[in-house]
């Protein structure tokens, strides 16, 4: 018990089980917090035009320009252990051929509470398509928008912050002007 | 300062090495059973990984340790976290889900997976099964991640390895190091399995 490799080792198991401790304490003391934010999400106009597919430049694909309003607080969810909030805002649709599609459109990274308040004027950054190449069988789709808490230690947690109140149709496809 | 240690192998005998040796190999032994059964009850074939790129940034840098299930009943969703293999490249991908397409069991799915090799389906594979077509990103690239997908057009859920769960930070940087230094790994191990050989409880 006193020669130097006996008192390191007891000094890292020592140092390694209270580590281990603290790390789950941390991670166990975050499902205490059950906050709900709650937001508005409002589509102003959906467009759909004929472009390119990034693959293959010469075949067509009919790409849907969707302008939103998003406001939401995300504040609550903010708490010792959150590093950074991921949201993203999806259009939810299910074709006529029966297949299920969700899609997200927008995204963006919270990483401090001054930044959790969300009040947003915009348009998707990513394109939105159909697997087919065009949305004669899309039916009108909900936007929604979602959140993913990441932690410095534990689980990562999801939810959903704000629906479209009811779904928005796809326009004929327009030709460029 | 080994000349102690050769004494007592002496006096003890071969029996003892022999002993040392056993006790040795049912560390390891149960070591890899404990990484099979967490594999069978996560169902993924690696149910714990380590961030190798920074594409993922803020939210997971090189070194972060990644817990993954992969729940076959379960569909994937947008905004999960899936670390992904494609077949060809060897080293997995943690990238977020931007897209899914469920494809029920009546539409066969080789309708939309036109990849650039025409295979004919593999035996065992059903082509007739539930099944989804995703496209990822990283959160830290600019666009998706079709140049990765190495002529595919979307990922099915056979590419996936599993759904992150839960994350622990800085603790993965050990293996990183002992890729860059394979100096390290040997050195590690050397005297780790000095270590188990000379002990003598």
């Amino acid at each position: 018990m006193h020669s130097i490799f006996a008192r390191i080792n007891n000094t890292s198991a020592l140092l390694s089980s209270c580590m281990m401790a603290l790390l789950a304490a941390i991670a166990l003391s975050t499902l205490v917090f059950t906050a709900r934010p709650e937001g508005n999400v409002s589509v102003a106009s959906v467009q759909v035009y004929s472009g390119n597919t990034r693959r293959y430049a010469t075949k067509r694909q009919d790409l849907a320009f969707v302008d939103f309003n998003i406001t939401a607080d995300f504040a609550p969810l903010f708490n010792w252990n959150t590093k950074q909030i991921f949201l993203y805002l999806q259009a939810e649709y299910n074709t006529t051929t029966g297949i299920k599609n969700e899609a997200v459109i927008w995204d963006r990274i919270i990483r401090r509470k001054e930044e959790a308040n969300v009040n947003v004027i915009g348009k998707n950054k990513y394109n939105l398509r159909d697997l087919s190449t065009n949305f004669k069988n899309a039916p009108p789709a909900s936007y929604s928008l979602k959140y993913n808490i990441m932690p410095y230690v534990g689980a990562l947690t999801y939810g959903e912050a704000a629906r479209t109140s009811e779904p928005v149709a796809f326009p004929p496809r327009k030709t460029r002007v | 300062m080994f000349t102690e240690e050769l004494k007592a192998f002496r006096r003890l005998g071969f029996r003892h090495v022999l002993l040392q040796v056993l006790n040795f190999a049912s560390v390891i032994a149960s070591g890899l059973m404990i990484w099979k059964g967490l594999g069978i009850v996560t169902n993924s074939e690696s149910p714990i990984v380590v961030v190798l790129s920074g594409s993922m940034e803020p939210a997971f840098y090189r070194g972060d340790l990644l817990f993954l299930t992969n729940p076959s009943s379960e569909q994937y969703k947008t905004g999960d976290i899936t670390v992904y293999k494609i077949p060809g490249a060897e080293i997995p991908i943690v990238h977020r889900v931007m897209e899914t397409h469920d494809v029920p069991k009546s539409i066969d799915i080789r309708k939309y997976t036109k990849s650039k090799s025409k295979s004919k389906p593999q035996p065992g594979e059903d082509s007739k099964q539930d099944n989804q077509l995703l496209l990822t990103k990283g959160d830290n690239n600019y666009v998706d991640d079709i140049e990765l997908y190495q002529g595919l057009e979307w990922l099915e859920k056979k590419h996936i390895v599993g759904k992150v769960r839960g994350f622990l930070p800085y603790v993965g940087y050990v293996t990183i190091a002992m890729n860059d230094f394979p100096q390290l790994k040997y050195a590690l191990l050397g005297g780790l399995g000095l270590l188990a050989l000379i002990q003598r409880e």
